[in-house]
């Protein structure tokens, strides 16, 4: 009765059942956002100097990048070595987040010596980002 | 199911595809957004020089000079030396390090002492500028 009822009225378009997918886009969504850290990233590639030692680093982590060229790179832009500690505490926000420095093998070592000093004044945990050597 | 006579109202249902776009957008923002960077770096760990009570025994000390060599004690040595150094020198305690940096020294060297010297088991590392 029903089913010839159907075939009868089947102009009425079927809507496909979208409860589930929906339950499914809500799940990656939570996901996603629990999961997102927004690091803000210097902007620039560096050649990382090799390190048999090198663990694997905190992610939601303060990053300066050291260039070739020693330009301290912050977010993008230049910066200078005694804006470091401000930029730390302004990004830190009082969590106390690691500082990352990701220095150029071809760097000054004097430079990278003084932003790890200036680093240290805002933040305990100061790491330089190194790339595991081939094996 | 069956329309009575078209008098009985249609059950009517939230219209949920403007939902479904918005969530889709805000889904793709977050997998977009969500920067996976894995790191991996050397945490160069030294004591604060306030609390200096172990550190008055004499830290072994590397210069890295701007000419590029590796220095101990005066004297000319290659990377692979640091580590057997730093172990014949923790006979009683972990030691710690000092890296001593001339302006124009590499980072890269810098990094790989500091490296080879963590891995012998140094305590405290500390990379230190030398104002030359």
């Amino acid at each position: 009765m029903r089913r010839r009822n159907r075939s009868i009225e089947n102009t009425e378009a079927d809507a496909i059942n979208v409860s589930p997918l929906i339950d499914v886009v809500f799940i990656l969504l939570i996901f996603f956002i629990v999961s997102a850290t927004f690091v803000t990233l210097p902007g620039i590639e560096v050649t990382r100097p090799q390190a048999v030692t090198g663990k694997a680093l905190e992610k939601n982590a303060v990053i300066f990048a050291l260039s070739g060229e020693n330009e301290i790179k912050y977010a993008g832009s230049t910066v200078q070595l005694d804006e470091i500690p401000g930029l730390v505490e302004q990004a830190s926000k009082d969590r106390g987040k690691p500082v990352v420095i990701q220095v150029d093998q071809w760097a000054d070592a004097s430079v990278l010596a003084k932003i790890v000093a200036q680093a240290r004044k805002k933040s305990t945990d100061v790491s330089i980002a190194t790339r595991k050597p081939r094996a | 199911m069956k329309r009575r006579l078209n008098q009985e109202p249609e059950r009517t249902e939230i219209n949920v595809s403007p939902l479904i776009d918005l969530v889709f957008i805000l889904l793709i923002f977050f997998i977009v957004a969500t920067s996976f960077v894995n790191e991996v770096g050397i945490t160069p760990k030294h004591k604060d020089t306030a609390s200096s009570s172990s550190n008055l025994e004499e830290p072994l000390s590397f210069d890295l000079p701007a000419s590029g060599q590796l220095l101990q004690d005066g004297m000319v040595i290659g990377l692979e030396q640091v580590a057997p150094l730093v172990r014949s020198n923790s006979s009683d305690k972990a030691p710690s390090v000092v890296v001593r940096v001339s302006p124009g020294a590499r980072a890269g060297l810098a990094t790989q002492v500091m490296d080879q010297a963590m891995l012998a088991g140094a305590q405290a590392v500390k990379l230190s500028p030398l104002a030359q």
